[in-house]
């Protein structure tokens, strides 16, 4: 008795670690890892709630070579291990012939490397520092321009309007902010800008007011920060109530952009300016759509993360119908030649 | 036949890649044998020593780092790390010693969790060495098959096994669980108690860096916020070992088993979703609340458990 | 020269400001690990649920988040009370190798709280937009000629008042009534404690649910300033062992110097060596203490006091 019982139990817990691999005949059945518990998790559920919506637009419009889509969200609470795990797991438990998806960069590192040795193709969605994409991985693609272009972004607006001398940066203690905060002041540097202070704050910290005094003492004219979100808001906040007057405070992207920021920011959020990859406002074809969609499921505006998602489904669509079979070789040569249009931009 | 036990799951572990598991299993095992060496290693130190450490992460960071700089600084095989982490893990575990050992209970505890946190920070700032937060990606690794990875953990596992036993059925280990007892008893009667806790520390601290040089080499990307993680490492070492059970042989591989392996599956339950974590820590709860030394240090209470069962 | 002076004066305001709001979290820590040694981890997941509360009382009943301090102190004792009573006190009976044991089970107890909050509150960021939350008075305003700019911000200085009443009420509680004698006779020696009379198994009960109610009020007074997800948690309970250790166990004057210590230092540091430094500077501020002041400051006010 005591035995069956155990083979009972053997076999249920068995049976739930295979019953991914069931495919049916008519549907397509993509899993993506992303972070959805940890601290991460605001970003992996806003890009979850991102595929689903773009998933349900393509079901409708027949699916991807006459198939349903249907996505799977694997957790990968933002540690690499579980990650890699993933990956290893749809790559040859499900047989998944294509891999896309993971929020932080070190995640993608992990997936890429193992992609890149099974020679299945994985598409970087927001993974954004730089050096990911340039290990000759020749399995590894990216649709996130790569964090140097936010910094190029904003040099040449303060070029053309601004017109600075000096500089004060400030950057969060990831591999994100750092390589952000590294271009900036390359940039800076070779526009005759000078760096006043260039200083790094470890995430989640509660009082920014030290570092914000020594910033006000060296006057600059711009203050950089690459920081998510509501450290950025933060930092905005406290700025104001120090009284610091720049001529511009500029956001890296990933927090200013942010629709949180402006909520949480309140009154402190003037004469803000971010490069952002992507708002709702921007013309791209289909952009607009999708952020009322969006929006009207959960009262509240994406940001580029999302967006990213949204096209990084399409462009997984394109690539699939242009691929001559579903198997991983073929999928490379499609992506590679991918050029296309989406609600993210070219 | 109890004697032969370990070898015979050395034999058995020994031929299961033959069978031909799938990579992704593979994976799995293998993080189950790492977890198994780092939560063996804690057990000398915490379970027969009675230094309860929250800072393994400290050591397991620094053999990672050492083969991981090897290769990001002088372009060596970061293979060389695993033999290069006994000097450096050593300089460590002595200087956190020197710094903490004279303490007790649960300042001893929190003094490790100290120390976990400022190496971390540490070499989120020496960004010149060790990369900063930007980390060190070792491009090309040595094997795409995970079978030799396979065997180099096992390897390092089962000498683990080995050299722990040797050391707690040697003099030794009747100094240390002496410690662990009563420090004040175990120091009068003649026992250089500073001296062995160092031992176990220095022990304990260098088979927890080979671990780590392994991650390196395995997952071929390392930074200061995975390798020296609070939570996922000092933490998660803890509970592999309380959760096996604590000063027993096979607690740290069965502790390993469920943290990697169940939380694993538990993970993979589809209609569970974001909730899996809270299924885990429910699962802990129970089974810190039922069996409180562990699954296998309270192994015979299970035996009984399902012997009333069986009768009735 | 004004600028130095600038800068330093701002960062010492800063550092103290922070500081009072830490004290209020290690406050909780303290008085738990100083009763029951406990080594609490869930302790930043009792806060994060304590600033839910806040949330969500300011966004339904439109409650500022100062008064919902009432609100979210006494909701945070009975969670305390009942976790101690249901999970705590069943494992602590039990005899085992190591006492750590109880470690796994605060940690699975955060690990669900922090996993519950993320399934009904979804991991969105939030935090309270109350109008006074750039709000600050400046020393130029109050006297033209000043030499220099300095700062107090509102909301942070509202935050320090309320944690220094709080503090002086709980040493009021601890030192001068019956209840909080017994807590203290408990956290000094069990077994003496049990053979006059006192039931430290209601004592411990009693002093998990403080405990817990205090990081409640850290919460209620930390939403104004900060922001709020699920995963918050984990920083705050290594800030609370620092001042725990750092201020001695059991001792809320300790705690509240230790709290300020810990903050004007980590302000120095982010000021004068780089922000990046800044949590170095914590821990080894907490190791020193460790090694040089085992028993914290409140060893060192006892050795004033019966020092001679």
């Amino acid at each position: 008795m005591r035995r069956f019982s155990i083979i009972v139990v053997v076999a249920f817990l068995l049976s739930l670690f295979c019953s991914g691999t069931l495919l049916a005949q008519d549907t397509l059945k993509l899993s993506i890892p992303l972070p959805l518990t940890g601290t991460q998790a605001k970003f992996g559920e806003m890009e979850k709630r991102s595929y689903e919506i773009a998933a349900e637009e393509i079901n409708a419009k027949g699916g991807i070579k006459g198939k349903k889509v249907v996505l799977d969200f694997e957790d990968s609470q933002g540690k690499p291990e579980i990650s890699r795990s993933i990956a290893e797991k749809l790559i040859d438990v499900k047989k998944q012939p294509v891999i896309f998806g993971d929020y932080s960069s070190s995640c993608s590192k992990a997936i890429a490397a193992v992609a890149d040795e099974r020679k299945v193709p994985y598409l970087v969605v927001t993974g954004a520092a730089d050096d990911i994409t340039q290990q000759n991985y020749k399995y590894v693609f990216r649709m996130n321009p790569p964090n140097a272009l936010y910094a190029i972004g904003l040099i040449s607006f303060l070029k053309e309007v601004v017109k600075p001398k000096t500089i004060v940066i400030l950057y969060e203690s990831s591999d994100f902010g750092t390589s952000g905060a590294k271009d900036m002041a390359m940039h800076a540097e070779k526009m005759g800008m000078k760096v006043l202070v260039y200083e790094k704050y470890e995430k989640g910290a509660v009082d920014f007011k030290p570092i914000l005094s020594k910033v006000k003492a060296a006057k600059p004219d711009v203050i950089y920060m690459v920081s998510y979100v509501m450290d950025a808001a933060l930092l905005m906040r406290q700025i104001k109530e120090l009284r610091i007057d720049s001529k511009l405070f500029a956001g890296g992207a990933a927090g200013f952009a942010l629709p949180e920021f402006v909520v949480n920011a309140k009154d402190a959020s003037e004469y803000v300016v971010t490069a952002t990859l992507w708002s709702p406002q921007v013309k791209y074809k289909g952009a607009k759509e999708y952020a009322d969609k969006y929006k009207k499921l959960f009262k509240d505006y994406p940001s580029y993360h999302g967006a990213e998602a949204y096209s990084a489904l399409y462009i997984i669509k394109d690539v699939l119908e242009r691929a001559k079979s579903l198997n991983p070789e073929d999928i490379r040569v499609a992506m590679k030649a991918t050029k296309m249009e989406t609600a993210f931009g070219p | 036949m109890k004697r032969f036990l370990p070898l015979i799951i050395l034999a058995l572990l020994a031929i299961l890649p033959l069978i031909g598991l799938s990579t992704y299993m593979m994976h799995i095992v293998i993080l189950v044998i790492m977890w198994s060496v780092i939560g063996m290693a804690w057990n000398l130190l915490g379970g027969y020593c009675g230094q309860v450490s929250f800072g393994h992460a400290a050591y397991f960071g620094a053999g990672a780092y050492t083969a991981g700089i090897l290769y990001f600084k002088l372009g060596l095989s970061p293979w060389w790390g695993l033999p290069l982490t006994i000097i450096v893990v050593t300089v460590v575990s002595l200087f956190i010693g020197f710094l903490c050992l004279r303490l007790r209970g649960p300042f001893f505890a929190l003094a490790t969790l100290a120390m976990g946190e400022v190496f971390r920070v540490t070499s989120e700032n020496l960004v010149d060495f060790t990369g900063g937060d930007l980390g060190i990606l070792i491009q090309e690794r040595t094997w795409v098959e995970k079978i030799w990875y396979y065997y180099i953990i096992l390897f390092i596992a089962a000498g683990t096994f080995f050299l722990i036993k040797k050391v707690i059925e040697s003099k030794l280990g009747y100094y240390f669980v002496a410690i662990r007892e009563d420090q004040d008893a175990a120091e009068s009667l003649g026992i250089n108690t500073t001296l062995y806790k160092t031992i176990a520390l220095c022990l304990s601290g260098i088979l927890t860096g080979f671990a780590g040089a392994f991650y390196t080499n395995y997952m071929g990307y390392i930074d200061p916020k995975v390798v020296f993680a609070l939570h996922d490492i000092s933490i998660v070492t803890i509970m592999v070992v309380m959760v096996g059970g604590v000063a027993t042989y096979w607690g740290p591989v069965i502790g390993a088993i469920i943290m990697v392996f169940l939380a694993e599956i538990i993970r993979s339950i589809p209609w569970l979703g974001v909730a899996h974590h809270t299924f885990f820590g429910i699962l802990l709860i129970v089974i810190i609340i039922f069996l409180s030394n562990g699954i296998a240090g309270d192994f015979p209470k299970i035996k009984r458990l399902f012997r009333i069962r069986g009768t009735s | 020269m004004s600028v130095q002076i600038e800068v330093f004066l701002q960062t010492l305001i800063a550092g103290l400001l922070l500081g009072g709001l830490y004290a209020l979290i290690g406050l909780g820590m303290t008085i738990i690990m100083g009763v029951m040694k406990i080594i609490n981890l869930a302790h930043g997941e009792l806060m994060m649920v304590a600033m839910y509360i806040a949330y969500w009382v300011f966004v339904l009943f439109h409650i500022d988040p100062y008064l919902s301090v009432f609100i979210s102190m006494p909701l945070l004792f009975f969670l305390g009370v009942g976790l101690q009573k249901f999970l705590i006190n069943p494992v602590l009976k039990v005899e085992s190798i190591l006492p750590e044991n109880q470690v796994i089970l605060t940690v699975g107890i955060g690990m669900v709280l922090s996993n519950l909050a993320t399934i009904f509150f979804t991991s969105d960021y939030r935090s309270t937009p109350v109008d006074y939350a750039t709000k600050a008075w400046y020393l130029t305003d109050y006297w033209k000629a000043a030499p220099f700019e300095l700062s107090l911000s509102f909301s942070w200085t509202v935050s320090f008042l309320f944690a220094v009443i709080i503090t002086v009420l709980l040493w009021f509680f601890l030192t001068k009534t019956d209840m909080g004698k017994s807590i203290r006779a408990t956290a000094q020696d069990l077994d003496a404690a049990l053979l006059m009379g006192v039931n430290v198994k209601k004592m411990r009960v009693i002093t998990f649910g403080i405990g817990a109610s205090l990081v409640g009020a850290a919460g209620s007074l930390f939403i104004p300033i900060y922001y709020l997800y699920p995963a918050l948690g984990g920083q705050f309970t290594l800030i609370a062992f620092v001042i725990t250790i750092l201020g001695g166990l059991g001792s809320t004057v300790g705690a509240i110097i230790g709290g300020l210590i810990l903050g004007v230092f980590e302000a120095m540091t982010a000021t004068y060596l780089g922000m990046g430094w800044a949590p170095v500077g914590r821990f080894l501020i907490f190791v020193a203490a460790l090694i040089f002041l085992p028993g914290g400051v409140a060893s060192l006010l006892r050795r004033k006091r019966f020092g001679k």
